[in-house]
């Protein structure tokens, strides 16, 4: 079974990874999840393509800790956290959290805490590819 | 040695994704960081955080040890 933290170039299947989370535990009451793909109309502008990097090291160990706090914090019972470094088109599928929990509360709030924070502290930058060319993408909150 | 290391918009702006500098015995961050800025003036002003060994560090005055791995990143878009 792959590891519940992933930075990978490959697409993700989040039926794989929803199996992968039940087969933890048979305590999971609700399962909350976040899938982020590319659009293709960014800023005012056609989006072509989107191109990822990272610090790869230092991301990974980010999203591990970005994990252990989420599953402290909310009492989640599991969670898992891909994220795709590559170059994806307009409907590609970008990062995927999960959090499961005895109930949904907990699961709805660790899976947006994680997606939140991992905007914040994760060590990746996105590059859109338009018409007009090549930018680096300015975080949004 | 002291590598440092440039990702994404940073390392466009200094058109190199690795820099290598010689240790010497009390060397800090901001020796390093004070190097690259009189190289690539422009480059400074988007690091919003610097690592030492995968780890970020806000004290510019820190003394680092030979064979430490510093990032200087701009602001993550991740996600």
């Amino acid at each position: 079974m792959n590891e519940p933290v992933r930075i990978q170039e490959a697409d993700f299947s989040q039926d794989e990874e929803i199996a992968a989370l039940k087969a933890t535990s048979q305590r999971i009451g609700g399962i909350a999840t976040f899938l982020g793909c590319a659009r293709d109309f960014s800023e005012g502008r056609d989006v072509h393509e989107i191109s990822f990097e990272a610090y790869g090291s230092m991301a990974l160990a980010e999203m591990n800790k970005l994990r252990a706090a989420a599953i402290a914090r909310f009492s989640l019972i599991d969670a898992r956290i891909v994220h795709r470094v590559t170059t994806v088109g307009p409907g590609d599928n970008i990062v995927f959290i999960a959090a499961a929990a005895e109930h949904r509360a907990a699961a709805f709030d660790g899976c947006r805490w994680m997606i939140d924070e991992l905007k914040q502290r994760v060590p990746i930058w996105k590059k859109e590819i338009t018409p007009q060319g090549e930018s680096w993408v300015t975080p949004h909150p | 040695m002291i590598k440092v290391l440039f990702f994404g918009p940073v390392a466009d702006r200094v058109e190199t994704r690795e820099m290598q500098f010689e240790y010497t015995p009390g060397i800090t961050l901001h020796d390093i960081t004070a190097k690259i800025g009189m190289q690539h003036p422009g480059a400074l002003s988007i690091v919003s955080f610097i690592a030492v060994n995968q780890n970020q560090v806000h004290d510019k005055q820190m003394a680092l040890h030979d064979n430490d791995e510093i990032a200087l990143m701009a602001k993550f878009s991740g996600g």
